[in-house]
C-alpha cells in the first residue's frame, strides 16, 4: 500500500477521498500602515472619502485543489510565508476559504499547536481534560484515556502538578499525548513534531505510523524534510500561495531544496561559505577545485566578461561567487 | 459554498454533552484561578459589591442625607444584581480577543466563551445572596410567597439579557477593539442612569426617557421591588422582556454572522 501511494501522481486522483479541496483560495486584507482608520475618518471625513482606496490584498492561498485519499500521509512543505499553515487552517475549518470548498469525510481533528489552551496555573490533569473537551471529546471518554496519556507522556506523578512547574519538554509531551490518543479519522498536524528530544520525536512518529496502519488519514505541514521523505506517501510544495508541485515526496523535497538555493540569498551565502571553507581546508582540495574551475566554460565566460568590464585580469578567488551565481554551484571537491 | 464539513461534528446529543462539560470546566477553572492565590478567596465575590454598596450608602445616605426608609437594603437590592450584570458585560468584551490562540488553533463551539463569562458571574452572584438575606433580616423584612415566581423570572430575564449583550459585544470587539473601552465608559454612566441609587419615581418627568432607553432600568426596578416588598413587577415586565429578548436575538444573530471570521481577525 505504501508502494502504491508513493508513486501516485496528482493525475491519479485517489479513489477513496478523505479530504477534498476544490479551488480553495484565501484572501487577507492587509492592514494599511498607520492604523487609525476610524480615527482619521472621523477627523477628516472629506479627505478620508476622497482618498478612499482599496485595501492591499494578499492571497495567502491561491486556487488550490487537492484530494487526499483515505489512509494517506500527505505532507505540505514550502518556505516560511508560503501559505502552508493558512491552508491547513482552512482544511481544519478554522478559517473560511474566500472561494472554493473543503469537504472532509470523517472525524477530523487538528494538532495545529501542542497544548493550545493549556493554563500554567492548572494541573496537567485538568489541562488534559479541558484540552480533550475542546477537541470535542466527552469527559468520560477523556477520563478513560487519561491513564494511557499519562503513560505515553511519561509524566507520572507530575500530572497533578500545575503546568508552570513543567519543563518545555514535559509540556510538549503532554500536548502530543492528548492529541495522539483522541482517535481521529483525519489528523491535521502543523509543525508540531519538531519539538521535544529526539527520543520523544521518534515515539511521536512511531505513534503516527501506527495511526496510519489503522487507516487514519494524516495531513502534515512541516519543515522537517527528512521526516517528510521518510513518512509521507505524497507531498506538495507551496510557494507564495500557489501549489507548485505535488507528487512523490523525494522529488518534491528535491525541488524544494533547489528552489530554496535559487531564491534565498542567505542560503546561497551559506553554501558559498561552506564550499569556500572546504576548498581552503587543504592544498589538494584547492588544487582540484582550481582544475575543475579551469575546465568549466562558464568560468572562462565570466572571466572574459569581467576583464572586458575592467580591463584587467581578476584573481580566481574573486571570480568564484560570480561563477556560482551563473550556474547553481561550482563543482565541489 | 460550504466551508464547514458536516461530518466532522459529533452527533447532536454527544455534542451537547461536550459543550456543557466544556462550559462547566472553563467556568470553574477561571473562577478558581481568579481567587486561587488570594487570602479571602471566594469572599471577594461578596466583598466587592458589598463594599461598593456601603460606600454609596455613606456618600448618599449619610453625608448627603438623600436616603429614605431602608436605604441600605434599597441600595444592596440594586447593587448586587447590577454587579452581576456589569461584571459579565465588561469581561465579555475581551473574551474572544483574549483567547486568540484557542480560536486560531482549535475548533470548538465559540459561543462557549461568552457563555462561560455569564455562567461564572452568575455563580458569583448566587454567592452574594446570603449577604442580601442579612440585609433583609437587619431591615426586619420577611420572605414573600411571590418570590417563588418573581425571582426565578427576573433571574431568567437577566441571564437572557446578559447572554445577548455578551454575545454581541464579544463578537463586535474582535473587529472594533475600542468597544472594550467604550463599553467600560457606558457601563459607568449607565450605573448612575439606572434607578439603583434612587427609584424611578424620583426621576423628573422630562428625564424619564433616560430610563426608557436604558436596557437595565426596568430590570433594576423589578429586582428591588421584588426583593424589598415582594412586589409583582406588573407592566414593568414588558420592557424587561423586550430588552432581553431583543438583545438575545440580535446578539446571537451578530455572533452567528461573525463567528467564522474570528480566527482570521483576532
Amino acid at each position: 500500500m505504501t508502494e502504491d501511494n508513493a508513486v501516485r501522481t496528482p493525475e491519479e486522483a485517489p479513489t477513496d477521498v478523505a479530504l477534498a479541496l476544490s479551488h480553495v483560495s484565501k484572501r487577507f486584507s492587509l492592514v494599511t500602515p498607520g492604523g487609525g482608520e476610524l480615527k482619521s475618518t472621523l477627523l477628516h471625513p472629506i479627505r478620508a472619502l476622497r482618498h478612499r482606496k482599496p485595501h492591499a490584498e494578499l492571497w495567502a492561498v491561491n486556487d488550490i485543489s487537492i484530494d487526499v485519499g483515505r489512509g494517506e500521509f500527505f505532507s505540505i512543505i514550502g518556505a516560511n510565508g508560503s501559505g502552508k499553515s493558512t491552508l491547513l487552517r482552512v482544511m481544519a475549518g478554522l478559517s473560511r476559504p474566500t472561494t472554493g470548498t473543503v469537504t472532509a469525510s470523517g472525524r477530523l481533528s487538528t494538532l495545529l499547536e501542542l497544548g493550545s489552551g493549556f493554563h500554567p496555573n492548572v494541573s496537567g490533569r485538568e489541562n488534559a481534560i479541558i484540552n480533550g473537551l475542546l477537541i470535542g471529546m466527552t469527559r468520560a471518554e477523556i477520563e478513560a484515556l487519561l491513564p494511557g496519556i499519562v503513560e505515553f507522556s511519561g509524566l507520572r506523578e507530575f500530572i497533578d502538578q500545575p503546568m508552570r512547574t513543567y519543563s518545555s519538554g514535559m509540556y510538549v509531551r503532554l500536548g502530543f499525548a492528548i492529541a495522539a490518543f483522541m482517535e481521529p479519522e483525519i489528523l491535521l498536524v502543523d509543525e508540531i513534531l519538531a519539538v521535544g528530544d529526539g527520543r520523544f520525536q521518534e515515539k511521536c512518529y512511531n505513534h503516527i505510523a501506527s495511526l496510519r496502519e489503522r487507516g487514519v488519514t494524516i495531513v502534515m505541514v512541516s519543515h522537517d524534510l527528512g521526516a517528510v521523505q521518510r513518512f509521507s506517501t505524497r507531498a506538495a510544495l507551496m510557494e507564495r500561495g500557489h501549489m507548485v508541485m505535488i507528487g512523490n515526496p523525494e522529488e518534491v523535497v528535491q525541488q524544494h531544496l533547489e528552489r530554496l538555493v535559487n531564491t534565498s540569498p542567505e542560503i546561497r551565502r551559506a553554501m558559498h561559505d561552506a564550499i569556500e571553507a572546504v576548498v581552503l581546508s587543504s592544498p589538494e582540495a584547492q588544487e582540484k577545485f582550481e582544475a575543475e574551475l579551469a575546465a568549466n566554460p562558464a568560468f572562462h565566460r565570466a572571466l572574459a566578461q569581467k576583464q572586458a568590464r575592467e580591463g584587467l585580469p581578476g584573481a580566481v578567488e574573486e571570480e568564484f561567487p560570480d561563477i556560482a551565481r551563473d550556474d547553481d554551484l561550482p563543482p565541489a571537491p | 459554498m460550504s466551508a464547514t464539513p458536516v461530518a466532522m461534528r459529533p452527533p447532536g446529543s454527544r455534542r451537547l454533552l461536550n459543550s456543557w462539560q466544556l462550559l462547566r470546566a472553563l467556568t470553574t477553572r477561571d473562577l478558581r484561578l481568579r481567587y486561587q492565590e488570594s487570602v479571602f478567596g471566594w469572599a471577594w465575590s461578596m466583598l466587592n459589591p458589598l463594599s461598593y454598596g456601603l460606600v454609596l450608602y455613606f456618600a448618599f445616605g449619610v453625608i448627603l442625607k438623600a436616603g429614605f426608609a431602608d436605604y441600605p437594603l434599597f441600595l444592596m437590592a440594586g447593587v448586587f444584581p447590577w454587579f452581576w450584570f456589569q461584571g459579565a458585560v465588561q469581561q465579555s468584551t475581551t473574551v474572544f480577543v483574549g483567547n486568540a490562540g484557542l480560536l486560531k488553533k482549535v475548533r470548538f463551539p465559540r459561543l462557549i466563551l461568552p457563555l462561560s463569562i455569564v455562567f461564572g458571574n452568575t455563580l458569583q452572584f448566587l454567592l452574594t445572596v446570603p449577604v442580601l438575606v442579612v440585609f433583609l433580616v437587619a431591615s426586619h423584612k420577611g420572605a414573600h410567597w411571590s418570590w417563588l415566581v418573581t425571582l426565578p423570572m427576573l433571574f431568567t430575564i437577566q441571564i437572557a439579557l446578559m447572554i445577548g449583550l455578551c454575545a454581541l459585544l464579544s463578537s463586535l470587539t474582535v473587529f472594533f477593539r475600542d468597544l472594550q473601552h467604550i463599553s467600560e465608559v457606558i457601563l459607568n454612566l449607565l450605573f448612575y442612569a439606572t434607578p439603583i441609587l434612587y427609584d424611578i419615581e424620583r426621576i423628573p418627568a422630562k428625564y424619564r426617557w433616560v430610563a426608557t432607553i436604558n436596557p437595565y432600568a426596568a430590570l433594576a426596578e423589578g429586582w428591588r421591588g421584588a426583593i424589598m416588598s415582594g412586589h409583582w413587577p406588573g407592566e414593568q415586565i414588558i420592557p424587561c422582556l423586550l430588552w432581553a429578548g431583543g438583545f438575545l436575538v440580535v446578539g446571537l444573530w451578530v455572533f452567528h454572522r461573525l463567528e467564522d471570521s474570528f480566527a482570521d481577525a483576532v
